[in-house]
């Protein structure tokens, strides 16, 4: 396969898990903020996924969404991501199944309708968020029924896993700034509540611990449950499931990526509650984070470096 | 319940051949089941098609990136639901007739780059190809495998008031547009379900496959790796080169997935290099290679003209082929037919003046108003005058310019393109069209699929179909 192919490839996926993380934390951040707009305010969730150039800030919620959504200056708005994703697939469409491509297209089509726009300040915000987010159900499913289990397919998952690894890392970090501002254990709770929910894990966690918030439980959960499509432990195993596949296929060089990778995964699989404590979860993450980051790098650079 | 408001307003235009309408008012046969179907649908339904035809366009990505102001906006091609239909002996005709002019400008392109018998002999003057700036030195005396220059070609025919076919273009370089010839299909199947088969209308669908056979043949790998190489996904036509791929199952390339080493051209894989054994290019030669050409193209692979001429790799089109679709040169085609098969040419030419000639010169200042001007080196409906459209003024400095080099112009008589029923607002009404069959050069002869692009000049009486200037396209039937 053409490494600008792979890279496509790649960012294809890495930016519909985007959109789709991103319309989820607005989903989640809209309803606690009608609830108590102080503690679940909108300027983190914009400082997050805004560069540093960046001077629009706003706490009016259907500012916010739309800024989050439509703002064409914003590199994160479901906008952007969406054309980028779009661009990539387009130039891909050989490679990818043409129900895929239909999909991505689609979505595009959606967004840049005329009227859209207007939509989300006259009707209800939810089902505007759940109609953008049916997109990347739809796409996520499309994939895993038509598209065949060869290169394209790890690649796409690469990205997908990466990129879903550095949502969740990005979520867990944004809660934690707000726990640290209080001491107060219910507002404490609140977050973690919200963490989860944002995470699509508030579910799983009744199931398993029933209705107590407790902090270590809620970091087992999204560091080290097996079970949980979003823990980081599952995205390292689906990692590293694709890298092997690709090594296999040699599409890819074992020697970029096993260094960062085994790293990462036994930090995520082999640190104990315990030690996490004791080092603190901001130290911990940053460490993970550090490492996605490496891991990420290094595959960047073998699909952009001139092969001679 | 027959709709007749569909109909009521069908003017036929002095003149001018119609393809459904035949001098006396009667319905062509070839359109009686279509016209039938037309006449018992409602015009709310027709609007329904045509809206699910723009969708179709739409959601499959058929559709060109116009930016503005940092803001891409799709466009389609426009569609026109009615078919375009061609009789069974008319196609063969146009068949034939393609087939034998492909056969001469081959002929004449492998001369032009080797011998030059046709200059020798006094049939065409050797400062008419030397001051073409299609003509490449760098493809003199090179071996092209099967002495193949021009594998795809895309001949642009037009009806005269007489209803006979003659040859406006040939389009041998990259042409474009079959991607339109293949989706029109798929959506008339959708739009007029069960009327394809009742007609009896060829299918198209297999260009693709036919495509391959033909670059496959030019390599002597039983396993070749032919990719198709694009500008970019900024091109215009990045949809059908796309959809080429696609549908043939090989790798959609740009200049920066190639890289040329000892004369090889590699492309950049995830395992490393992969050579590749076949290029079908959709980049004009001047980007082809930019230590030849255009240096600063970036289009292109820097040693790739140097492979080809190596033998190492195929380039379809071969460079250089404009030499033989220059507006200057066509003039010339009716006599190669002659010199190089000994054979009268079966599609008509149209009468071609060269400005660079006194008489002709004279003839066409004096006739403007019936004339066509148009650059030889020109194309997509650019740097034309229609002399009986254009003001006094425009006229006056459009000779100015022609005054300054003569040599690079020509005219033509303004010939009535024919109409066909176009669906426009609801109601039928007639428009000028063309025709672009594409027609396949292989070492095993030539293929043509039956039908091609038929272009529609959507503006009332205007007579450019080209899609840059509000051009439209039609399916084209061709009866068993």
């Amino acid at each position: 396969m053409l490494s600008r192919v792979a890279n496509n490839l790649i960012w294809l996926e890495r930016y519909m898990e985007r959109g789709n993380g991103i319309l989820s934390l607005l989903k989640v951040n809209f309803y606690a903020n009608q609830d108590s707009p102080e503690l679940f305010p909108w300027t983190p969730i914009i400082k997050n996924y805004t560069d540093y150039n960046n001077t629009f800030y706003t706490e009016n919620t259907v500012e916010c969404l739309d800024f989050m959504i439509f703002n064409r200056d914003n590199a994160n708005s479901i906008l952007n991501i969406v054309t980028r994703a779009r661009e990539n697939a387009r130039s891909v469409q050989e490679h990818i199944s043409r129900e895929l491509w239909i999909c991505v297209n689609n979505y595009y089509l959606f967004l840049t309708k005329k009227g859209l726009r207007k939509k989300l300040k006259n009707e209800d915000p939810i089902e505007f968020l759940d109609n953008l987010r049916n997109y990347h159900l739809m796409f996520y499913g499309i994939m895993d029924i038509t598209q065949e289990r060869g290169a394209p397919y790890y690649f796409l998952n690469l990205g997908k896993f990466l990129e879903r690894m550095i949502l969740v890392s990005d979520f867990t970090e944004l809660k934690l700034t707000e726990i640290a501002k209080t001491t107060d254990k219910l507002e404490q709770s609140f977050y973690w509540k919200n963490l989860l929910l944002s995470m699509g894990g508030y579910q799983l966690y009744l199931k398993k611990y029933k209705s107590a918030f407790k902090e270590d439980h809620i970091i087992s959960m999204v560091f080290q449950e097996k079970l949980f499509p979003r823990s980081l432990y599952y995205c390292v195993n689906k990692l590293n499931l694709s890298v092997g596949k690709l090594i296999e296929g040699g599409q890819l060089d074992k020697n970029y990526i096993e260094f960062s990778l085994g790293k990462l995964e036994s930090t995520i699989k082999y640190t104990t509650i315990e030690s996490i404590n004791k080092q603190g979860l901001e130290h911990f993450i940053n460490e993970i984070k550090q490492d996605i980051h490496d891991i990420s790098k290094s595959i960047n650079k073998i699909y952009f470096s001139e092969i001679t | 319940m027959t709709n007749k408001q569909l109909f009521s307003s069908y003017q036929l235009l002095p003149n001018t051949w119609d393809e459904m309408y035949s001098e006396t008012s009667n319905i062509r046969s070839q359109y009686e089941i279509i016209n039938n179907y037309l006449r018992n649908t409602s015009t709310k339904v027709l609007y329904k098609k045509e809206e699910l035809s723009r969708q179709l366009f739409m959601s499959q990505g058929v559709t060109f990136t116009v930016y503005n102001d940092n803001e891409g906006v799709e466009k389609i091609f426009p569609f026109d639901i009615v078919p375009r239909i061609i009789t069974a002996s008319e196609w063969e005709h146009i068949d034939i007739g393609i087939k034998q002019r492909l056969k001469a400008l081959n002929l004449f392109i492998k001369d032009i780059y080797h011998d030059q018998f046709i200059i020798k002999d006094g049939i065409i003057p050797a400062e008419l190809i030397y001051s073409c700036p299609y003509f490449l030195r760098e493809m003199k005396g090179v071996k092209v495998p099967h002495d193949i220059y021009v594998h795809i070609a895309g001949v642009d025919l037009i009806r005269n008031s007489d209803g006979e076919f003659y040859v406006l273009e040939d389009n041998l370089r990259t042409p474009s547009g079959v991607s339109y010839m293949l989706e029109n299909r798929e959506i008339s199947k959708r739009i007029f379900p069960g009327i394809l088969p009742k007609n009896g209308i060829r299918p198209v669908s297999d260009y693709p496959n036919l495509l391959y056979k033909k670059l496959k043949a030019l390599s002597n790998h039983s396993d070749p790796n032919i990719v198709l190489l694009t500008p970019g996904i900024y091109n215009s036509a990045y949809y059908e080169h796309t959809t080429l791929a696609r549908l043939m199952g090989i790798e959609l390339v740009e200049g920066s997935d190639l890289v040329v080493q000892d004369h090889v051209v590699y492309m950049k894989t995830t395992s490393g290099l992969k050579r590749v054994d076949v290029i079908y290019r959709r980049v004009d030669d001047d980007f082809l290679d930019p230590l030849e050409f255009n240096a600063s193209s970036a289009l292109g692979v820097a040693g790739i003209m140097a492979a080809y001429r190596k033998g190492n790799v195929n380039i379809v089109n071969a460079p250089g082929t404009g030499i033989a679709d220059d507006k200057a040169i066509y003039i010339y085609v009716p006599d190669m037919i002659r010199y190089y098969l000994n054979e009268e040419p079966i599609l008509k030419s149209i009468k071609t003046y060269q400005l660079a000639n006194s008489e002709d010169y004279a003839y066409v200042v004096e006739n403007i108003k019936k004339m066509v001007l148009k650059k030889t080196d020109g194309s997509g409906g650019y740097g034309m005058l229609m002399g009986h459209e254009a003001s006094d003024e425009e006229i006056a400095d459009y000779i100015d310019t022609v005054n300054k080099k003569p040599e690079n112009f020509i005219a033509q008589p303004i010939l009535s393109l024919s109409t066909a029923p176009c669906c426009i607002n609801g109601v039928l009404s007639p428009r000028c069209i063309d025709l672009r069959p594409f027609a396949l050069t292989g070492p095993d002869g030539i293929d043509i699929t039956p039908g091609g692009l038929t272009r529609v000049a959507l503006k009332e009486g205007s007579l450019v179909v080209n899609s840059s200037q509000g051009g439209g396209s039609k399916d084209t039937w061709v009866i068993q």
